[in-house]
């Protein structure tokens, strides 16, 4: 069974279209890469498969492990085994990061009818993950996101990928703000998730992260639709000639 | 002038050879006059500024029942659920406003402390509540504390000498109990702490069993000596029915420190004014506040700041929760008389309306007469972030879960000024709708 099956989808924010007529496939231990130009509906496509409602969609399906994903809310996509990385995570004061950790993974476990784990089980493998991704001690009990820099809160999201283990996990630009050392911690804990039974969506806009995780296609976004679709190599060819050759063909 | 009013009166000409002090002309003197500036008063009405969101139409209408000793009947463990867990707690307990000495528990107060019923030091030492007497705040809008002082039965005493360090928290519980009909309970609580004290008290009004309406007109006398280091939490829980009209009058010396923390989620109208007087170089005070709101409550809370020496400072932060149709109404004010200088004030207040029919009137009031001074201020209302309540929807947190984590959020940081830790969760756990009962439909604090 495919791990996402997106047909046709048409998405308007604010009424306006933004998606005109996505399709895309994903199998079990499939990554694809998402590049395209500012404004072309990448974080848009992200946001409608995690449920956000300020999305509209007009037209299409999507299905998720064969399930109308359309019919689940947020939360049940999420106990599903759905994850977004955000390309902007929100801060939340006065929750702190293990308490998210706790709360989500608890109701990961509930929507999986397990027993919730107990604390110290649970932290410590929250403190194995944490070290792995280069996070001092006391990340976990700072606030959600709270004065993070940019490349801190892209390390938050990973950890939090981590820790929910999904079967689909969509990335939107996880690698911007990253420095050079922090691209390769954040590119090993992506790999490390990598199997036949999970796909990934890989939102970039930089071919650095699919040298170290290696996607199997490359679509190209713009305008709201797959104007192309190649191997790995095309990241290159794009950081190469921008995405100006494509848009007049397709405009 | 009306029957109410005269039931009020009645009852002290009734009472006023028998209330506590009634030996001492100091006591007397005060309580005469109090009565008669309130005879002339009255109830204050929304023509004065300060009460201009709260009405006392039902509380001035209403022929109370002065103290019912109700603790008839009362089972020991029904205070259980208002304990704090923590070994070696000081507790006085008060029921209807009149200490009881059966369900208090001072066995392991230090030397240098002195703890328990006001009635019964004030009978045998009248003299030790004049420098109170002195600091009680006049004005048109003091009827109800007017009310206090003329009618007061009992209340907390505490006195911690200088030197003396109270290490484990102080717990002073009052409850009412269960009434057919309207019952007015009126302690006055005298707090004195003496130079270099350190003290947590924890204040704590709660309601036991089903009322009728009735009225907790509580005033509190807290003085700092000079270096004096105190905390004091003011929990207001009573359950529905209930108002709660209550008073707070701070004087703090040279060097002292006030952290003065405000929670309340319980009834039907609150109203609490904390007046705060730093009268000495080097004094500092932290006035806190949280409450939460819901249905049709009505919570009004009035500070004023008064910079009364040089080198003071000040700093207020008082936040809001309302639900469904509650109202709010935080109003402080700073003040700072000519001639004084250097002093530091900020006074923040931040409200979450979780209802379009919720409201909050917030406002700072600066009378600053000085220049040589620094003061700021803000308030903003704002309701639950869309954005923060997706993202944890996307971390598989229901609705309601990620409604109570944000509500949580926002409460925290109050919260997190409680020490120690037994007293911060169970303050947090105090705060929850439902007392304990989990009502997964309405967001808790905690
Ligand atoms: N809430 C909104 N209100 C109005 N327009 C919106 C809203 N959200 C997105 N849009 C518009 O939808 C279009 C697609 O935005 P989207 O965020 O999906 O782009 P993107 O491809 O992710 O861009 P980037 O590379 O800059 O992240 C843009 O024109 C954007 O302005
Ligand atoms: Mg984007």
């Amino acid at each position: 069974m495919n791990i996402l099956e997106v047909r046709d989808l048409h998405v308007s924010v604010m009424h306006k279209p933004v998606l005109r007529g996505v399709d895309l496939v994903l199998h079990g231990g499939g990554i694809h890469a998402i590049m395209g130009p500012n404004g072309s509906g990448k974080s848009t496509l992200a946001h409608v498969l995690a449920g956000r409602d300020d999305a509209q969609v007009t037209a299409g399906t999507m299905l998720y492990q064969g399930m109308d994903v359309l019919a689940m809310t947020p939360e049940i996509r999420a106990g599903a085994g759905m994850f977004l990385a955000f390309q902007n995570p929100v801060e939340i004061p006065g929750v702190s990061n293990v308490r998210l950790l706790k709360e989500a993974s608890n109701a990961h476990r509930r929507y999986l009818q397990l027993p919730e784990m107990d604390a110290m089980t649970f932290r410590s493998q929250l403190q194995d993950r944490a070290r792995r991704l280069g996070l001092a001690d006391d990340w976990l009990l700072r606030a959600v996101n709270v004065g993070f820099s940019g490349g801190e809160k892209k390390r938050n999201e990973l950890l939090q990928m981590l820790v929910l283990e999904p079967h689909l996990a969509i990335l939107d630009e996880i690698d911007s703000g990253l420095d050079i050392d922090a691209l390769t911690t954040v590119a090993e804990g992506i790999n490390s998730l990598r199997d036949a039974q999970r796909a990934m969506l890989l939102i970039t806009h930089y071919p650095r992260l699919l040298d170290l995780v290696v996607p199997d296609k490359v679509h190209v976004l713009i305008g709201g639709r797959i104007v192309l679709t190649g191997g790995p190599e095309l990241a290159g060819q794009l950081e190469a000639r921008g995405y100006g050759w494509l848009a007049e063909e397709h405009s | 002038m009306n029957t109410a009013m005269n039931s009020h009166q009645a009852h002290f000409i009734a009472h006023a050879a028998t209330l506590p002090g009634h030996d001492s002309a100091l006591i007397h003197a005060s309580r005469q006059a109090a009565m008669q500036r309130f005879m002339g008063m009255g109830f204050p009405t929304r023509k004065l500024e300060r009460w201009k969101h709260t009405s006392t139409r039902v509380i001035a209408q209403t022929v109370y029942r002065h103290v019912n000793p109700g603790c008839v009947g009362l089972d020991p463990a029904d205070l259980d659920p208002h304990l704090i867990a923590r070994q070696g707690i000081h507790r006085l307990v008060f029921i209807n406003g009149l200490f009881v000495n059966s369900l208090s528990d001072m066995s392991a107060l230090p030397g240098g402390v002195q703890a328990g019923s006001l009635a019964r030091v004030v009978n045998e030492s009248p003299g030790v509540v004049a420098g109170c007497i002195e600091t009680f705040p006049t004005g048109d809008d003091q009827g109800f504390s007017e009310l206090n002082h003329a009618l007061w039965p009992d209340g907390a005493f505490v006195h911690v000498s200088t030197g003396t360090r109270l290490t484990q928290p102080l717990h002073l519980l009052f409850i009412t109990t269960a009434s057919r009909e309207p019952m007015i309970t009126q302690p006055w609580n005298v707090l004195i702490f003496g130079s270099d004290t350190h003290a947590l008290v924890v204040e704590h009004y709660v309601t036991l069993g089903h009322t009728t309406h009735h009225l907790t007109n509580p005033y509190t006398s807290l003085i700092l000596d000079d270096r004096a280091h105190v905390h004091h939490l003011l929990l207001l829980g009573e359950r529905l029915p209930a108002n709660h009209v209550g008073t707070v009058q701070v004087t703090q010396k040279a060097g002292s420190h006030l952290g003065s923390h405000l929670f309340a989620n319980g009834g039907e109208r609150t109203r609490q004014e904390v007046h705060v007087t730093l009268a000495g170089a080097e004094a500092e005070c932290a006035l806190d506040g949280l409450f939460f709101a819901s249905g049709r409550q009505h919570m009004d809370f009035q500070t004023s700041m008064h910079h009364a020496c040089g080198h003071t400072r000040s700093r207020q932060l008082y936040k809001g929760i309302l639900d469904e149709q509650s109202r709010g109404v935080f109003n402080g004010v700073i003040r700072v008389p000519p001639g004084v200088h250097h002093t530091q004030s900020r006074q923040t207040t931040a409200n979450l309306l979780l209802s379009d029919t919720a409201e909050i009137d917030a406002r700072p009031q600066l009378e600053i007469h000085s220049d040589a001074v620094q003061c700021s201020h803000g308030a903003t209302v704002g309701s639950l972030d869309p954005d923060a309540l997706f993202y944890l929807q996307s971390r598989g947190l229901d609705v309601n879960a990620a409604r109570a984590l944000l509500i949580h959020g926002f409460a925290e940081e109050l919260l997190q000024r409680v020490a120690p830790a037994e007293v911060r969760g169970w303050v947090g756990r105090s705060l929850n709708p439902g007392e304990g009962v989990r009502d997964e439909d309405r967001p808790g604090i905690v």
